[in-house]
């Protein structure tokens, strides 16, 4: 990132209203959130970790169409499978929710300058898109709490999960696509 | 305007594919199923999107609501977008707005729901503050797909508008009687009297009198025939000579500070229409501008319209120097009235030159009133400017002792007081002018 790179996101901050400013604190809010549920869930936070979360956090409010994300993403994950061992834990579900917003602010940041005003459709849908990934995080969870609390064999788990994918592919092959009727999209 | 750009995956795409697919594999690979719940939220959003992805580019047209207003009113740049595909979720467009040009909403950026808003929302506002020529757009479009996956983006930057602004007239009435005319025709009292239809006076009857205009009271009262005298009526030509050599003080545009050009233009627009609305002839000299310098004497609303649009068109010329000669074009028994913020010698030189040569000419002073003022930040400034304010005033005593009136520009009836001076100075017979 250059001086005037820096400079031009530092104006594009400062002219950010409302809705902008909602999606860049939540953009720095959610990985810390991280950091709390994986604290919750482990009982430490490793400063090696937290740190540079923090620090990249704050980066992809200045630059949210960058790959800092990703970078984010990837710490919170080490440090979870550092230091967390029980893998039915449910604070697994408050990290999803924190990745799931982290993610989804990062994105709908890009979507629009920071000072444009979000009609009320715009924030409908996108409340509505997060809560259904909220939703299938806690899906998955069930299933990683029902596979660690019945013992079932991790070749059994994935072979479920490549037939699944198989089953997937194979719609999409022969419709095109998955999304089948647009007006029944979300 | 058609765009041929391209949908191209965003970072939030990457983001979501190699982070979901990651945490996937290491989910598997260590065995830590609880990975997967982590991995969850951007598989799903990677999967989404790519089942969402639009594949026909999206057409992007745009237009502006009027290209000609007036200084402080507004248009509207309108966007609008066809999806082939039915797969766009958020368009955002963003106006680049030059100076004097506000937009609404703020910084001229506005973000739809296209599905749900639709595309009468994607509508921007601008409003322009100060009169000229201005390019506005064209508007920067972004389209985005599902969970932003894919980005569609317009890149076409040629078809910009070119809004004209109008000087808005300040406020200006003028009650003085017109000054001199050859002409017997028009709506203006003549400062002869004549065959008119204003009341003048009456007096004894002369051979020639119409008998239709015996004043009988009067007649019957003194014994002798009097008669109704009335002031003949005549068109007027009026000259505006618009000084742009020199524009000085900083414009804010309308409602903030004004330059020395600022006032001329507002002035000038003023006057034009009002002695347009009284079916005067109105012509139109600027100095020292670019492009068209002067409109020929014409009358009428349309000819109004002309003249603002000229005025809307001045570019100081900087390069130019004033050599205060005479301009052509002025006519020979014109009422000149010469804008100038009157600092360099050779404006107020321009003004006896033209008195020499027998035009009535009323020089209207229209540098700012504070002047002096508008760097409060700096003293030097301050007194700079008083320095050169003496100097100027010098200079119009001298012109106002070679008999050629100097009035600054206050608004309603700035020239009554000049206009009847020159009146009464046009009806006094020669022998006691001199």
């Amino acid at each position: 990132m250059n001086e005037r790179g820096l400079e031009e996101s530092l104006w594009l901050l400062s002219r950010a209203r409302r809705d902008g400013l909602l999606l860049r604190v939540l953009i720095l809010v959610s990985p810390i959130t991280a950091l709390g549920f994986t604290r919750l869930a482990a009982g430490q936070t490793p400063p090696v970790i937290a740190v540079p979360v923090i620090a990249l956090a704050l980066l992809c409010v200045l630059l949210p169409d960058s790959h800092l994300g990703l970078l984010v993403v990837l710490l919170v994950a080490t440090g979870w499978l550092a230091t967390v061992h029980d893998p039915a834990t449910p604070w697994s579900i408050g990290i999803a929710v924190s990745l799931t917003t982290f993610h989804a602010s990062l994105a709908a940041a890009t979507v629009a300058p920071p000072s444009a005003r979000w009609t009320p459709a715009m924030r409908r849908r996108w409340s509505r898109r997060s809560l259904a990934v909220v939703v299938a995080s806690a899906g998955t969870w069930v299933v990683v709490a029902a596979i660690d609390r019945y013992e079932i064999p991790s070749s059994d788990v994935l072979l479920a999960a490549t037939l699944l994918t198989l089953a997937i592919a194979g719609m999409w092959a022969r419709e095109g696509t998955v999304a089948g009727d647009p007006s029944q999209r979300d | 305007m058609k765009s041929t750009e391209h949908w191209h995956p965003t970072t939030a795409h990457v983001r979501a594919h190699l982070g979901g697919l990651g945490l996937a594999v290491v989910a598997v690979l260590a065995r830590r199923p609880d990975l997967l719940v982590l991995a969850t939220p951007l598989i799903c959003a990677a999967v989404w999107a790519a089942a969402l992805r639009p594949q026909r580019s999206v057409g992007v047209g745009q237009s502006i609501g009027h290209r000609m207003v007036r200084e402080g009113e507004a248009t509207t740049w309108h966007i609008s977008i066809d999806d082939p595909d039915d797969l766009v979720d958020d368009v955002a467009a963003v106006i680049e707005a030059s100076t004097f040009l506000d937009t609404q909403p703020i910084d001229g950026q506005v973000v739809v729901s296209l599905r749900d808003d639709g595309n009468e929302p994607l509508a921007v506002m601008v409003r322009s503050t100060r009169w000229g020529s201005r390019r506005v757009g064209p508007a920067h479009v972004v389209a985005s797909s599902a969970w932003a996956g894919f980005r569609w983006e317009s890149e076409n930057h040629a078809d910009a508008v070119t809004l004209v602004t109008l000087p808005l007239p300040s406020q200006f009435d003028a009650s003085a009687p017109a000054v001199r005319s050859p002409g017997l025709v028009g709506v203006n009292r003549s400062p002869r009297p004549g065959s008119g239809t204003e009341f003048e006076g009456i007096r004894p009857f002369q051979p020639g009198d119409r008998l239709r205009r015996i004043h009988w009271p009067q007649s019957l009262r003194t014994g002798t025939l009097h008669v109704t005298s009335t002031w003949a009526e005549h068109d007027r030509h009026v000259v505006l000579l618009i000084d742009a050599f020199e524009e000085v003080g900083e414009s804010d545009g309308i409602g903030g500070r004004e330059s020395s050009l600022d006032v001329s233009m507002r002035a000038a627009g003023a006057i034009a229409e009002h002695f347009i609305s009284s079916g005067d002839r109105v012509a139109l000299v600027v100095l020292g501008a670019r492009g068209v310098q002067r409109l020929p004497p014409s009358s009428g609303h349309r000819h109004l319209r002309r003249l603002l649009e000229v005025m809307a068109n001045v570019q100081p010329l900087s390069a130019l120097v004033d050599d205060g000669r005479m301009p052509r074009g002025l006519g020979d028994d014109a009422l000149v009235l010469m804008l100038s913020p009157l600092l360099s010698p050779g404006a107020l030189q321009r003004a006896v030159t033209i008195a020499n040569h027998g035009r009535a000419v009323i020089v209207i002073d229209c540098l700012p009133a504070d002047i002096a003022q508008q760097e409060p930040a700096d003293p030097y400034v301050d007194i700079t400017w008083r320095i050169e304010l003496l100097k100027r005033d010098r200079d119009i005593r001298r012109v106002r002792e070679a008999g050629i009136a100097v009035v600054p520009w206050r608004g309603p009836g700035s020239l009554d007081l000049v206009l009847r001076d020159l009146h009464h100075h046009a009806r006094t017979p020669v022998g006691r002018r001199q």
